[in-house]
């Protein structure tokens, strides 16, 4: 299990079954230029594995206005 | 991933450029395509004075970061529209990057001059977002003037430089193809107007804000639903992912030929511009836009009914 905060909305989710940012963006309807997947002081392309007990923020891109 | 240069573990994948980077040859990779931006469009030089329009968001501030890390003469300039919650916290974020980093900064505010974005919209009540734009402009041009700079740069990235021409391409709206781009020389007294991140995406600016500790805006402006081509960039999000490459072909492309063949379209530039007769700024007509919608959002009658009386 992961828990991921989403920006700017401010979103916390705790999702099951995902070992690659690759999939965590794709469980979020994201592409891979669209968020920031960030770990701690670290950005994680989407081929890194990542799992059980992981805090991540999940800091969407696109700039309004 | 490793990084392509050092081959160390990556943290950014860039598949347009078929590439991965570390932390420190990212940075390094970013510094030069805006470095390169700079040179191929002639935007300025070390003699120039730069005023850096800074909105509080990444891409303003990652600017405003590169430009004086190359040891250009920039200064800051932000302009305050007076929205509640938003704005001071937008001006907060500006001020203390400044401050931080011990760069100069001037400060515009639209309210006291009756041009705070909520009155303006109540008075108006129509799309907000093209209004802000003009009187957002105008006190860049117009600070640009008083203050002697000669370049005015803005944050805009690739995405949004694609996003407003394929706009524009869907309406074939042959102006704006024949004029636009990064870099439009100084004339009729403004400042030249420059875009130099225009080679770097707004996945790049963010992961360049966060890896460079610099703290920026998050949350979107109030009035932003408004927002003109999210859905062009979701479009080419999607394009690009299929496509890599395809939003700097785009571009370039256009610069380098659709931009010519339009030029030669057009019959030069036509209308002569006079200053202002309240402000001094720049118009094609008696009354300048702001000076325009000043009165509108006072309840005023326009100027020129005054001025026949
Ligand atoms: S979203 Fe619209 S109203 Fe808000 S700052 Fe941008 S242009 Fe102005
Ligand atoms: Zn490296
Ligand atoms: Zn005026």
């Amino acid at each position: 299990m992961i828990t991921v905060r989403i920006e700017p909305d401010n979103e916390v989710k705790t999702l099951e079954k995902i070992n690659t940012t690759q999939q965590l963006l794709t469980r979020l309807n994201l592409l891979s230029t669209q968020a920031l997947i960030i770990r701690g002081e670290e950005l994680l392309t989407p081929d890194r594995r990542i799992g059980q007990g992981d805090e991540l923020v999940v800091r969407k891109v696109v700039s309004l206005g | 991933m490793k990084c392509r240069r050092c081959k160390e573990l990556a943290q950014i994948a860039l598949p347009s450029h078929h590439t991965a980077f570390c932390r420190d040859c990212f940075e390094r990779y970013f510094i030069r395509q805006i470095e390169t931006g700079i040179r191929r469009q002639k935007m300025f030089t070390h003699e120039d004075r730069i005023l850096c329009a800074l909105s509080g968001g990444k891409d303003s501030l990652a600017l405003m970061w590169v430009l004086s890390h190359l040891g250009y003469d920039v200064t800051g300039l932000h302009v305050d529209l007076g929205i509640e919650g938003s704005s001071p916290m937008a001006r907060g974020q500006v001020e203390a990057f400044c401050q931080d980093h011990d760069l100069k900064l001037v400060v515009v505010e639209t309210a006291p001059k009756g041009l705070g974005i909520p009155e303006v919209y109540k008075a108006l009540k129509r799309p907000i977002c093209p209004v802000c734009g003009k009187i957002k402009r105008y006190y860049f041009n117009k600070t640009a003037l008083e203050g002697g700079y000669t370049a005015l740069t803005t944050g805009h990235n690739l995405d949004d430089e694609v996003a407003r021409l394929f706009a524009n391409t869907l309406r074939w709206d042959q102006s704006y193809l024949s004029d636009q781009g990064p870099a439009l020389p100084a004339e009729a007294g403004f400042a030249a107007k420059v875009k130099p991140l225009y080679r770097v995406t707004e996945f790049e600016t963010a992961a360049f804000c966060f890896l460079k500790k610099i703290p920026h805006v998050k949350a979107p402006c109030p009035y932003s639903k408004g927002a003109s081509f999210t859905s062009h960039k979701a479009l080419w999000a999607t394009l690009e992912e299929k496509s890599p490459g395809s939003k700097i072909a785009f571009y370039d492309g256009f610069l380098e030929r659709g931009r010519p063949a339009f030029a030669a379209l057009e019959p030069g530039h036509g209308t002569k511009l006079s200053p202002c007769r309240t402000c001094g700024y720049p118009t094609s007509v008696e009354w300048c836009g702001v000076c325009r919608l000043k009165r509108q959002v006072a309840g005023l009658p326009p100027e020129a009914a005054e001025a026949e009386e």
